[in-house]
């Protein structure tokens, strides 16, 4: 049979037709489908068959997407360019473990007796019974590197925090993207920096001028406690530059750790200092003469009034508390 | 492409076509009944993984934008009273109307071409401006302008003229004394100096999406930095508070490249960051007598923070090794670099002392890696392993300068310290999923320090800690760490250079033996989709037993609840209360020997808030309350001398608001914005300029104020 030639040539293009076409997928898709396509089987309309029930007046608000860059059409990077709401919420009618009485009734999207429970699809948020690793890994499909490089590994997703428990990709503007309503959303949870931030000297993160973001890189930093730069110094510079030297004469601590006298985010004291001047000074000073005196309150007004005590304290004196670059700078008064 | 078509694929690329027909008839057929069979497989795989024809999905019912879409808000406010503290940062510093300018603003068009206008408080000193555009999914530009207002004081006075600038003179007219009880013109020459900074910023970012794995990022910033702080000048064994002028630019420049596929991410970072101060120095005249042994000693002149530039270069990557292990690994590499001319060492010509170099030619290398390695090797089972090393090596000469102090007295001469640190953190951690949602860990740190030039060349931290985690665990999501840390101090010696010497039994705590105890829990309980309940502990617990001087001993114990509740669809509440407490033992010897004064210090912080918003749906006006109160309190306690009067701050901020939706692009609101602010610190209280005889103070005052914010605006939608 395979002698002849034409046979011979009928049952390889046969094969190959074969061959290739088990290896192609059924039309040619674009990246960003294939991303996140998911086992299972999808609708036939896409979004216009879910938002026959998750329409404009829906319980659920999801409307406000189209405001926003995943309810973008011409960007082929964005879901609805895609597979619309199913290339985040998975197949339509049914995941891939779905019973196949479940898919003939349409699954999520099909008709469900009155009573009877709608079979899942993929949701997000606190509520959800998707495992938070699944949920993320929805996302990160798409959002992977860049800012997220370090994201894998990083505190927030090791300890299973859902990219949904900060994120709401359905409204108009994400909170946790604005600078004035983010601290909120990371209060959620940071309950005791809703506490340091609310103190008489602080970053000025309750009036809406800095968000959590200016320091911390929620998606993995480079430094600890998530901080945008490698240390935490470093990260004090991007705004304090002038503190960053390298000077003359330098204050130890001041170079080690600006935390070793400052609580970043926020203090009782003012600049935002642990304890205030003298006693946060003779932490470590000690020396023979007025750095070991015992400043009580007969230094006050009332009694015989102190430099070492009222006003800035040593800092009247030792003005140059974050090092000096001046060459008789040695004990920070110059 | 699933596995199984990379397979079909792999195997059709082997086949080879021969003339022999035997193998030919016996490979064709193994190829048909291969594709057949697998082919059958595969189309059940297909299925599952087919994707549909999104050519036939309209999006009919989607609601795509086109053309522009703005909110607009504009109205007006008034201040009822001047308030530094009130305004601190917010603009609101000043009696009198000002005017409301708030906005959003979205461009959609063809092709993805969008533009994002956001606009934050115009009409202040606080504003904002960010502009985003570009076509999304290829290139988004970026603008952003950004105001931070600091109204640091507004009760501050000075006798020095010039204020604000780089050169302080006294009047004509002015009498020096040796203390300021006896500045007989003092009184009549002091003038109200108000301290503030402002910055401005402004940023352009571009960034770029390619159809290739690559992307690139480039942002540029400026932070200019205006205004005056509160500085101060000692010359002999007498001080003055000065006023410092502030006149900052910090420019940076952070551009990367990334490269992102399945399995590896890298990207790679370079950032500069230069500092430049308008202002060299302060020079100021001396309001005091000079002391005998120092007659020329008539005016001083302090160095101000001089220009830097910092460079880094950043790599960081992360590799999926296989679907069960992850590596990641980020190194920094940077440079610091100062290099200004050095001043003369005095302004007293008969005290002049010469430069051992033109510039301290300071420069410090930085390295920073960390490598983090985690591994599932069960479902259950998940442990990681990171490496992190930071390095502050300093580069900066080390010369014997000869110096003055105080512009007095000469000094000796004295070395500089290029101080050099060195950190090395290991972190194991195992976790293990128990199902349910409740999975348990166990962690083990050492930390380890080296410095230069300081008491103590080695530090070594343990840490010990373990984790429970429940998450949705019946309705509750539980996070509970408790860790236990020791730090040994292989040996701890006086440092030559510094004279005169720091007390042998002082041990300063940064580089003293310490345990570390602490505790920390978060739960959150949501019933259901209406209620949430959170609840936050934290305690952490530090003894230096090894030293008698210094900090002995701190506790640090914070307590939060909180509850969210929509009570109805119309109405939400919000609750939070907060306490924390931070405590610290201190000890000091004035008789340079053994301890024989001990110092406690106690501060309180309490907050609680409610805030209540309702909606009238069917007359469609929305009404909103928020209340906070706080109040802190700090005490210092010596076991010696007289006590200290309490150091406190009470605020009471209440906000109401009223809108009324007139219809879909309508909109007005009234607000009402009532706070009221008490403190009283006994560092400032009766502190006039010529309360302290050596200290020729400002004479601040504690702030307070009982302000009111009347608003009135309009929001349009079009």
């Amino acid at each position: 049979m395979y002698k002849n030639k034409p046979t011979r040539l009928l049952v390889l293009s046969l094969g190959l037709y074969l061959g290739v076409s088990g290896a192609l997928p059924a039309q040619e898709i674009n990246v960003n489908v294939d991303a996140t396509l998911q086992p299972g089987t999808y609708t036939e309309e896409g979004a216009d068959t879910c938002i026959k029930c998750h329409d404009e007046d829906d319980e659920y608000p999801v409307f406000d997407i189209f405001k926003t860059k995943h309810g973008q059409k011409g960007d082929k990077h964005s879901p609805f360019a895609g597979l619309q709401c199913e290339a985040c919420h998975g197949p339509g009618i049914a995941g891939p473990d779905a019973m196949a009485e479940v898919i003939e009734k349409g699954g999520h999207t099909g008709r469900v007796r009155s009573g009877q429970e709608r079979p899942p699809i993929i949701a997000y948020g606190p509520k959800s019974h998707v495992p938070v690793e699944k949920q993320n890994a929805m996302c990160t499909n798409c959002h992977r590197g860049k800012t997220h490089v370090n994201w894998e590994g990083s505190t927030h997703q090791y300890s299973g925090v859902a990219c949904a428990s900060c994120h709401k990709v359905h409204a108009a503007r994400d909170p946790v993207l604005e600078t004035r309503t983010q601290p909120p959303v990371c209060y959620t949870c940071h309950v005791k920096q809703r506490l340091e931030f609310a103190k008489p000297s602080a970053h000025p993160v309750r009036f809406g001028q800095l968000g959590c973001s200016d320091c911390h890189q929620p998606h993995g930093g480079l430094g600890e406690k998530l901080l945008v730069r490698p240390t935490l110094n470093q990260t004090c510079y991007t705004c304090h530059a002038d503190k960053r030297g390298p000077l003359l004469w330098e204050h130890a601590p001041v170079s080690e750790d600006c935390s070793l006298c400052h609580n970043a985010h926020g203090s009782i004291h003012p600049a935002l200092l642990k304890k205030r001047a003298p006693l946060l000074c003779q932490q470590c000073h000690s020396q023979n003469g007025h750095p070991s005196v015992a400043n009580s309150g007969s230094g006050l007004p009332g009694g015989t009034p102190s430099a070492l005590l009222l006003g800035r304290g040593c800092v009247n004196c030792h003005v140059q508390v974050h090092g000096s670059n001046h060459p008789s700078g040695v004990k920070l008064m110059r | 492409m699933t596995p199984r078509m990379e397979k079909t694929n792999r195997i059709l690329r082997g086949s080879s076509l021969s003339n022999d027909p035997k193998p030919f008839s016996v490979f064709a057929g193994c190829l048909l009944a291969l594709q057949l069979s697998g082919a059958a497989a595969q189309e059940a795989d297909d299925a599952k993984m087919r994707a549909p024809d999104i050519s036939k999905w309209q999006c009919e019912y989607c609601a795509f934008e086109e053309g522009w879409y703005t909110d607009l808000t504009l109205g007006i406010g008034s201040v009822s009273d001047d308030s530094y503290k009130f305004g601190e940062y917010n603009g609101l510093q000043e009696q009198g109307a000002f005017a409301i300018v708030d906005g959003t603003a979205r461009y959609r068009g063809d092709e993805a071409a969008y533009i994002d206008i956001t606009m934050s408080d115009l009409g202040l000193d606080s504003r904002s401006l960010l502009v985003e555009g570009g076509r999304q999914g290829s290139y988004d530009l970026q603008l952003s302008y950004d105001e931070i207002p600091h109204y640091i004081s507004d009760s501050a006075s000075t006798p020095y003229l010039g204020s604000g600038g780089d050169s302080l003179s006294l009047p004509a007219g002015w009498v020096a004394a040796g203390g300021t009880g006896s500045m007989t013109a003092l009184d009549a020459s002091l003038h109200d100096v108000d301290l503030e900074t402002r910055r401005k910023r402004l940023g352009v970012g571009l960034s770029i999406t390619t159809e290739s794995p690559w992307s690139y990022k480039l942002d540029l910033r400026r932070d200019d930095k205006q205004g005056s702080k509160l500085g101060g000048g000692a010359i002999a064994f007498s001080t003055a508070q000065l006023v410092e002028p502030v006149d900052y630019v910090t420019d940076e420049i952070d551009a990367s490249v990334s490269y992102t596929r399945h399995g590896l991410q890298a990207k790679l970072a370079y950032y500069v960051s230069t500092f430049s101060n308008a202002n060299d120095s302060l020079r100021w005249e001396n309001a005091y007598t000079p002391p005998p042994a120092a007659p020329g000693a008539l005016e001083g002149q302090l160095a101000l923070p001089p220009d830097n530039e910092f460079q880094q270069l950043t790599l960081s990557a992360a590799y999926e090794i296989d679907n069960r292990n992850h590596l990641s690994a980020d190194l920094s590499v940077g440079h610091m670099k100062q290099d200004e001319k050095l001043m003369q060492t005095t302004l007293n010509p008969a005290l002049l002392v010469p430069l051992p170099a033109d510039s301290a030619d300071a420069e410090v290398d930085t390295t920073n890696t960390r490598l983090k390695f985690i591994s599932r090797p069960t479902d259950r089972l998940r442990f990681s392993l990171a490496y992190q090393y930071d390095d502050r090596d300093n580069q900066t000469p080390q010369l014997l300068y000869d110096w003055v102090t105080t512009d007095a007295f000469v000094g000796g001469q004295r070395a500089n310290l290029p101080y050099s640190f060195t950190r090395t953190v290991v972190k194991l951690e195992a976790d293990y999923d128990y199902g349910a949602g409740a999975s348990l860990g166990l962690g083990y740190d050492t930390d380890k320090h080296e410095r230069t030039f300081l008491e103590a060349k080695k530090t070594d931290e343990d840490t010990l800690w373990g984790t429970i985690r429940l998450r949705n665990f019946g309705n509750l999501f539980v996070d509970l760490k408790v860790a236990m840390s020791q730090r040994d101090v292989a040996s701890y010696d006086l440092v030559a250079a510094v004279d005169p010497p720091q007390n042998s039994l002082m041990r300063k705590y940064n580089m003293a033996d310490r345990d570390r105890n602490s505790l920390s829990v978060f739960a959150n309980y949501m019933p259901d989709a209406n209620y949430s309940f959170g609840l936050s502990l934290d305690y952490a617990r530090d003894d230096y037993d090894n030293s008698s001087i210094g900090l002995a001993e701190s506790t640090d114990a914070s307590v939060n609840l909180d509850l969210t509740s929509m009570l109805s669809e119309e109405t939400t509440l919000t609750v939070y209360v907060g306490r924390q407490t931070i405590r610290s033992i201190q000890n000091g010897s004035e008789a340079f020997a053994t301890p024989d004064w001990s110092a406690q210090n106690n501060d309180t912080f309490e907050l609680a808030g409610f805030g209540l918003t309702h909606v009238l749906i069917e007359s469609g006006i929305t009404i909103g309350l928020d209340l906070s109160v706080s109040r802190s309190v700090g005490r210092v306690e010596l076991d010696t001398g007289s006590p200290f009067p309490d150091l406190s701050t009470s605020l009471q901020s209440l906000k109401l608001h009223a809108d009324y939706r007139f219809d879909e692009n309508l909109l007005l609101r009234a607000a009402y914005w009532h706070e009221e602010y008490d403190s009283s610190d006994w560092a400032l209280e009766g502190v006039d300029p010529d309360t302290v005889s050596n200290l020729l103070a400002t004479g601040q005052q504690t702030p307070s104020y009982d302000n009111d914010v009347v608003k009135l605006s309009m929001s349009f939608k079009f």
